[in-house]
């Protein structure tokens, strides 16, 4: 971890070197200690932990079937993705319908 | 710059709705009867005799996942409860049909159960709300609990352990040997692997045949730019937006969930269930009909949960498999894709309990919230995971080791610079 987070910052380091505020860098170190306390937290606790039953249950699906139609069109946002994309969040339950 | 073309049309699927159609309803038979019938007949109360020699001193071998016979060492099983059962095609799963073991808890149910000893005819009190059979004080014969009660203690099946208390205890040893160094002290002075103990847990069995329906929107990055330069440098993206829905029909087999409340309180703020959770699953298809010999030299904790109870549990899990079949459906959205509407159609249950193995090792923490934390065996799979309650002292000063040697090099290279 400590190592990829070197490697970031060197080459950040780099393509900065001609001129560049560098004053961020002293962050480092708070963020590099937070992220240590926090994986070794959660290394130790598990409490992230949990039965993935959408994989490990034997389940038979048919293929999805459904339709996508354009509604809209966004130009010159700075969003690099949808607002509340939960397409990977499979367990956060939105409204029911009947 | 990046474009990106739009979805294909060639690329989708038909929209075609099936879970409203008649016709596939007038194919289906109705459920006869919602109860399936998963005694033991073999067994009542009382006396549990050796199939070869008579004896009763029978208990569990879990290396071989076989009972054994004190006496003669014949080794036998129970019938596996999957044979026993007419299961049907998932497909054809309608209403909900329930195992005679899993039936709704009678909470006036009497735990104190008196059996008539077969072998001297002595009368013999047992508390099945704290064990499942007793030794008869004046001959000795084991005395066991077969016929389901109505109060949980029972349940449809039983999968046997077929870890053992010594490859158990190995694997929490490893579990906890690998987080020795930021770990509670207390806990690392008090740790013994051996005192790990063997619990069949409660669960429910669910097979499943669903229906659902997710809405939301998608969205299709058209272009990607910059704008300003050096520092004020900014990216920008176009993008296209879609409704998008999904409809998917499904069954799931032996999809497992905790039937006692305590254990499916997983507020990890409070509790360390969750890790009880994260041995699942189980080879469930393997559980064998109700043998209390089974639970020999092994302790239980009873069901205190209906299907009713469960029923909303099920219902969030078979929404987040409907989830995760779509989302191979809704790749092209590159920028990503927020469900907001779901919808579940569940045409069919089929719910059956059982007892399901687990070497459990438990450390009390002092002081605070005074949580038990847990090391958990699966007692079939052999898979381990653990809470083990950290010195927050030391993770301290493990971070700000770290921390401050990041921060030498960060002072180096601005000194450099």
């Amino acid at each position: 971890m400590i190592a990829i987070l070197l490697n970031e910052v060197a080459s950040t380091v780099a393509a900065e070197a001609d001129g560049g505020d560098l004053s961020w860098l002293l962050a480092l170190g708070p963020a590099g200690a937070g992220a240590v306390y926090a994986g070794l937290w959660r290394y130790y606790r598990n409490t992230h932990a949990s039965h993935s039953f959408e994989q490990e249950t034997r389940i038979e699906a048919q293929p999805a079937t459904g339709s996508d139609a354009k509604v809209d069109e966004i130009k010159g946002t700075k969003k690099s993705n949808i607002d509340g994309d939960n397409r990977a969040n499979h367990r956060q339950r939105v409204q029911r319908f009947d | 710059m990046t474009s990106l073309p739009p979805p294909s049309d060639g690329d989708r699927p038909p929209a075609v709705d099936t879970h409203d159609d008649p016709a596939i309803d007038s194919r289906i038979e109705p459920v006869v009867d919602p109860i399936i019938d998963t005694r033991n007949e073999r067994l009542g109360d009382g006396v549990n005799r050796c199939p070869q020699c008579g004896a009763t001193d029978i208990q569990l071998r879990p290396s071989a996942g076989l009972l054994i016979c004190l006496f003669c060492r014949h080794e036998w099983s129970e019938a596996r409860l999957d044979e026993t059962i007419a299961n049907g095609d998932l497909d054809s799963l309608r209403g909900t049909t329930i195992g005679s073991g899993a039936s709704d808890i009678d909470t006036g149910a009497d735990s104190l159960i008196t059996m008539k000893c077969a072998g001297c005819g002595a009368e013999v009190v047992v508390n099945i709300a704290e064990q499942m059979g007793a030794r008869c004080h004046w001959c000795r014969h084991v005395l066991t609990i077969n016929e389901q009660v109505p109060n949980g203690a029972v349940p449809d099946a039983v999968l046997a352990f077929k870890i053992t208390h010594d490859d158990a205890t190995a694997k929490i040893r490893e579990f906890a040997g690998k987080r020795r160094l930021f770990a509670d002290r207390a806990f690392v002075r008090g740790f013994k692997a051996e005192n790990v103990v063997g619990v069949y847990m409660p669960y429910m069995v669910v097979d499943g045949n669903a229906s659902a329906d997710v809405t939301g929107h998608g969205e299709v990055e058209t272009r990607q730019y910059s704008r300003g330069s050096g520092n004020n440098k900014e990216t920008y993206y176009d993008a296209d937006v879609y409704e998008v829905q999904r409809h998917v029909d499904f069954t799931v087999d032996d999809l497992t969930i905790e039937s006692s409340a305590e254990r499916a309180d997983m507020n990890t703020s409070i509790n360390t269930n969750n890790i009880i959770n994260t041995i699942l699953p189980f080879d469930t298809e393997n559980a064998v009909k109700w043998n209390a010999s089974y639970l020999t030299g092994f302790t239980s904790e009873k069901r205190d949960q209906d299907v009713a109870h469960l029923q909303p549990e099920l219902e969030d899990q078979l929404l987040s498999i409907a989830r995760s079949r779509v989302t191979s459906s809704v790749e092209r959205y590159d920028r990503g894709v927020r469900w907001e509407r779901e919808r579940l159609d569940v045409h069919g249950t089929r719910w059956v309990s059982m007892y399901l193995p687990v070497w459990l090792y438990s450390h009390q923490q002092e002081g605070g919230k005074r949580m038990v934390h847990y090391i958990a065996v699966n007692g079939r799979t052999g898979e381990v995971m653990g809470s083990v309650p950290v010195s927050h002292a030391r993770l301290l000063v493990g971070a700000l080791t770290v921390g401050t040697f990041l921060e030498g090099i960060a002072i180096a290279i601005l000194v450099a610079s």
